[in-house]
């Protein structure tokens, strides 16, 4: 079992600049060291498997390079920034390589007139709200450069929707660590997309962290829109921590990457709050998308609801894992979920679990999972009706994700992620191989 | 020439033979009823002419304009001016009925070096053939059959039809499960289309349909094979002594 070196990481973690996450590095360099990266005989990565992941953080971490303070992106790198940034009208954020250049932010001041404040990490001091519990959030911290801060007033009220992207590329470093943590005040309203492009045919592994905190009465509208190179990696981790009556609902497309793994934790503190999540997954090639949920209803009332849709093709292989938890006392717990697969070609995998975990009494919940083939009946239908077989697969599959787009939060990214949705079918359909 | 036929076919879905050695001929400007009890092979003529890849064509021809029908793929069928009304029209929720009316319309066009519908012009065409079948025009925005009555989606079966304008349609069992007034609605969509150049075949179970679509010939099917032909006059004689009497008189 390949494992990171875990003297090489222990170097780069000290040879990087002495600031005020340095002891948030070091602890988090402590927490690490008992686990290393998770493996295939951990149950929650049992489908999942980061051994080129480690391969590639042990050459990163051997090249004695991690220190690079400035992150000039490639022309590349700029075109593919542009053609989301231009895309989707929104206040952009681009965090490149893992760092983030919040100085030159465009819109910064017209955010902060709006109850919208972006710091660094470093400068904020508050190192200890930097979450490093498990082993792919700690070496997100003991690597982490520096994060963002933001924070939402309860009078915020910008005109765009506060977006972050996340580029990476091969040539610059193979290995990158972002993290935000966000909070959104007592009654503040905000949408916040965060969207991941990367560039260059090299490995890449790309390692995220969002902290969520929503708090009483707030409402977060949130979309994920992961477009990365076939040639790269992400682990990403959104955690979410609800308080009373607040309100987040949350939508992620999965369209690019080799080897891509979303984790949503969404923690319902306080009564009263309500959760949706929904996800769409296109996956061709030998792309593989693993997508893990986890809500912790932990007082009641609260609503969950959950749907993802997955559209595979290849020797594509997607993982859904869905966990809802009602704890003891959460009474009034309403829980769905729900993961619904279509499979275009007999070599494309899914490993799909809902579950539900319940400790209370007085709850309504209901999971459910199918995995299915297009419906032979309603290809016909639609052939008999002049519909070419390529175009019948199109609108069929389409409709198969039409919920899911239809369910998405923020007006603003719907035209893009639609347009993705539709290429990325088009390459399902006739069988790009990538 | 005659617009359609088929000699001597034979088809299986699975193991079964369905079809056993079926022939029929139809000239345009015909209507056709082809009657027959429930496993007579009705559904299954209709799905093998619209091109059904379960159905196995094992013996026999179909030719449609003098062409061979069973070379072309179901959507160049409906290309060329086959249509099929679906006994049991299929629900695609999230498929746009407007959508489907007019991508249906326009491959056909293209099929035809003919440019595509304006937009203006169709929703006004489907808005008054929608008006003549009595639908709703919110249909038009719905989901294909989603969430459609059984009545309901026969109309948007026949809606199709006039739309498409074909030279060839298959009516199966569209009658079916309908109310006086649907039946009725759906009769006057049939009576509409007859014209010199367009053949009809209305598959049904039960006379009823035949009081409001009068039919040039009668068919009765059973067994796999057109038994007995012969002009309206032979539904009501069906009607009036049962599928029993042409199966005896089949067998005779």
């Amino acid at each position: 079992m390949i494992a990171i070196a875990h003297e090489l990481l222990e170097a780069a973690v000290r040879r990087m600049p002495e600031d005020a996450l340095t002891p948030a590095r070091k602890a988090a360099l402590a927490h690490f060291a008992t686990s290393g990266f998770p493996t295939v005989s951990d149950e929650d990565w049992k489908y999942t498997n980061l051994r080129h992941a480690v391969e590639l953080s042990n050459t990163w971490l051997g090249n004695d390079i991690v220190a690079s303070p400035e992150s000039n992106l490639t022309a590349a790198a700029e075109e593919a920034v542009k053609a989301i940034t231009e895309s989707i009208d929104a206040y952009w954020i681009v965090v490149a390589n893992g760092i983030a250049t919040v100085d030159t932010m465009p819109g910064a001041n017209d955010l902060r007139s709006n109850g919208v404040s972006i710091t660094k990490l470093s400068q904020n001091g508050d190192v200890a709200a930097i979450i490093a519990n498990d082993p792919m959030t700690s070496f997100n911290a003991a690597l982490l450069q520096d994060g963002l801060r933001v924070r939402v007033q309860p009078s915020a009220n910008p005109s765009k929707p506060l977006a972050f992207l996340f580029v990476d590329e091969a040539t610059q470093g193979d290995l990158s660590q972002a993290r935000l943590i966000i909070d959104v005040d007592a009654g503040a309203t905000i949408d916040i997309i965060e969207a991941h492009v990367s560039v260059g045919s090299d490995p890449q592994f790309a390692n995220t962290v969002i902290q969520l905190r929503v708090a009483d009465g707030a409402r977060v509208g949130f979309v994920r829109i992961q477009e990365r190179a076939d040639s790269h990696m992400q682990v990403g981790k959104l955690i979410a921590d609800l308080r009373r009556d607040a309100y987040f609902d949350y939508a992620s497309f999965d369209f690019g990457g080799s080897l891509i793994r979303n984790d949503v934790a969404v923690n319902i503190m306080e009564p009263g709050a309500s959760v949706n999540l929904n996800g769409l997954y296109l996956a061709s090639g030998k792309q593989h998308i693993d997508n893990h949920t986890r809500i912790d209803h932990r007082v009641g009332p609260s609503q969950s609801r959950e749907e993802y849709r997955g559209i595979l093709g290849g020797r594509s292989r997607c993982v859904f894992n869905g966990k809802a938890i009602v704890h003891k006392g959460a009474d009034g717990t309403d829980a769905e979920q729900s993961n619904h697969n279509l499979l275009l070609s007999e070599t494309a995998e899914i490993d799909t679990k809902p579950e539900l975990e319940i400790y209370a009494e007085d709850v309504k919940c209901a999971h459910g999972a199918t995995v299915g083939q297009l419906d032979n009946s309603a290809l016909f239908y639609l052939r008999s009706r002049g519909l070419d077989r390529d175009a019948a697969v199109q609108l069929l599959t389409r409709a198969f994700a039409a919920r899911i787009l239809a369910a998405a939060p923020i007006a603003e990214t719907h035209a893009y992620i639609a347009q993705k949705t539709d290429q990325r079918l088009d390459a399902l359909i006739h069988g790009d191989s990538q | 020439m005659n617009m359609l036929e088929i000699n001597n076919l034979k088809t299986t879905v699975g193991d079964a033979e369905i079809l056993k050695g079926l022939s029929l001929k139809v000239n345009a400007g015909e209507v056709h009823a082809i009657m027959g009890p429930n496993g007579s092979g009705k559904s299954t003529l209709a799905l093998v002419i619209a091109g059904h890849d379960d159905y196995v064509v094992t013996d026999g021809t179909v030719q449609y304009d003098g062409q061979d029908l069973l070379e072309l793929t179901p959507e160049e069928r409906a290309r060329t001016g086959v249509f099929l009304g679906f006994q049991y029209p299929v629900e695609i929720p999230g498929v746009n009925n407007a959508y489907l009316l007019k991508a249906a319309i326009n491959a056909k066009r293209r099929h035809e070096g003919r440019s595509e519908v304006d937009a203006f012009e169709f929703l006004q065409l489907a808005r008054e053939k929608m008006k003549d079948l009595d639908m709703d025009p919110s249909f038009l925005n719905r989901g294909v059959n989603e969430g459609f009555s059984g009545g309901e989606k026969k109309r948007n079966e026949i809606l199709q039809m006039v739309m498409l304008e074909p030279r060839l349609a298959i009516l199966d069992e569209t009658d079916s499960g309908l109310d006086i007034d649907a039946l009725k609605a759906v009769a006057k969509g049939i009576n509409a289309m007859r014209s010199p150049d367009r053949a009809i075949i209305v598959i049904t179970h039960y006379q009823r349909l035949l009081d409001y679509v009068e039919p040039d010939f009668v068919h009765v099917l059973s067994e796999g094979r057109i038994v007995r032909s012969g002009d309206k006059t032979l539904a009501q004689q069906l009607e009036d002594k049962g599928y029993d009497w042409v199966r005896e008189a089949a067998s005779a």
